[in-house]
């Protein structure tokens, strides 16, 4: 055997050794829930999110988590009334897992299932579309996910006496990094 | 001895390959149906770094934030349900040649204004404070142009008494009394204006 067999050989060995697992880490983020009511339009945003992947066997299992309480909406009075509904007292983080298939990370969009926690609810949404960029290390996700009032049992508040709509889409701005 | 080499690195290729082809059939197959979540390789909070008092909730802290939001909740209704003895005592003004009844009428529905703005306020003042809130938006002027209703609400009843006085005893109203319907004016375009800054974004 020459060297150039041995040097073949190992190549084609070594990746496949290398890609047995791998860890993504949330560098950073925004996710910015949106509320309507016919006087106010809201936006309430949250950079304070938290997130892992580790990947086995070709998988990736992602959370995501965030203090409810982080999220801000310019309103100090509304943001308290939103902790209240929300039961943010009782459960204070909501949290968001994924399980995408590592090949998933070369694709420029991506459909995940989500297992959503959050006001004591856990909630799935299936199939949620996401866009992926990539600059060099890191890779930018961006999506909406149609979360309702209703879905978390959430008494929706009111103003006025006049109640939120129920629609309440959550928008997601990420940038991981591999480690 | 070369030839041992050769095959015990192919084998050892042979054997990454095979590890690596359930995981690469089972993504595959991931792929095909987006896979569901949470695994028990899958990591935790406290793999985020997030510490124990930040993760679990408190039942307590729930209580408190519940009984602020209800009390804040009897404020706003009972502060809209007063806009309509206030307006209705503006509108009720008895004018510069008013009569005695006129001016018992107005002046019972200051008292009824009052007593209903007093107790307004008392909801806002006695709801828990939540420690480590920055106050910011729009209930910064909301609670700021409460040092101007606030007063007023206790001048005007007092200037009111005050003009009656006099008119009951024929005179025309005269001194800080006269000063009645400007601070009744100011009070009032306060109280709205303390409404609308919480009700309307700008």
């Amino acid at each position: 055997m020459n060297w150039k067999t041995t040097i073949t050989v190992v190549a084609l060995a070594l990746p496949n050794l290398a890609r047995a697992d791998s860890r993504w880490v949330l560098e950073s983020s925004t996710l910015t829930y949106h509320i309507s009511h016919p006087l106010h339009q809201v936006d309430g945003i949250s950079h304070d999110a938290r997130g892992k992947g580790t990947c086995h066997a070709g998988q990736c299992d992602f959370l995501i988590a965030a203090p409810v309480k982080s999220f801000d909406s310019g309103d100090s009075n509304r943001d308290l009334h939103m902790l209240q509904v929300t039961r943010g007292g009782q459960y204070p983080m909501v949290t968001v897992r994924t399980r995408l298939p590592e090949s998933a990370s070369s694709l420029s969009s991506v459909t995940a299932d989500l297992d959503i926690e959050f006001a004591g609810q856990k909630v799935p949404y299936k199939q949620v579309a996401f866009q992926r960029s990539t600059d060099g290390a890191r890779s930018r996700i961006t999506g909406t996910v149609p979360c309702t009032v209703a879905d978390f049992k959430i008494d929706p508040p009111s103003l006025l006496t006049v109640p939120i709509k129920n629609e309440m889409p959550i928008r997601v701005d990420m940038t991981w990094r591999t480690e | 001895m070369k030839t041992v080499t050769t095959h015990l690195l192919i084998l050892f290729c042979l054997s990454a390959l095979v590890i690596q082809m359930p995981s690469l059939a089972f993504a595959d197959e991931a792929a095909a149906n987006s896979s569901s979540p949470a695994t028990e390789s899958a990591p935790s909070l406290q793999d985020l770094g997030f510490s124990q008092a930040q993760t679990q909730g408190n039942a307590q802290d729930q209580a408190t934030l519940d009984k602020r939001s209800h009390m804040l909740k009897i404020h706003q209704r009972w502060g809209l349900a007063t806009t309509a003895p206030l307006i209705a005592t503006l509108l009720l003004a008895p004018g510069g040649k008013s009569n005695s009844s006129a001016r018992s009428l107005h002046g019972g529905l200051g008292i009824i204004t009052a007593g209903m703005y007093f107790t307004t306020a008392s909801y806002a003042i006695r709801a828990p404070k939540i420690p480590g809130t920055k106050e910011k938006g729009p209930i910064r002027l909301h609670k700021a142009l409460a040092w101007i209703h606030g007063p007023g609400m206790i001048v005007t009843p007092i200037l009111g008494a005050m003009a009656d006085e006099q008119r009951n005893a024929g005179q025309k109203v005269h001194g800080i009394a006269s000063a009645h319907g400007a601070v009744g004016g100011i009070t009032i375009a306060a109280y709205l204006a303390s409404i609308l800054a919480v009700s309307i974004k700008f």
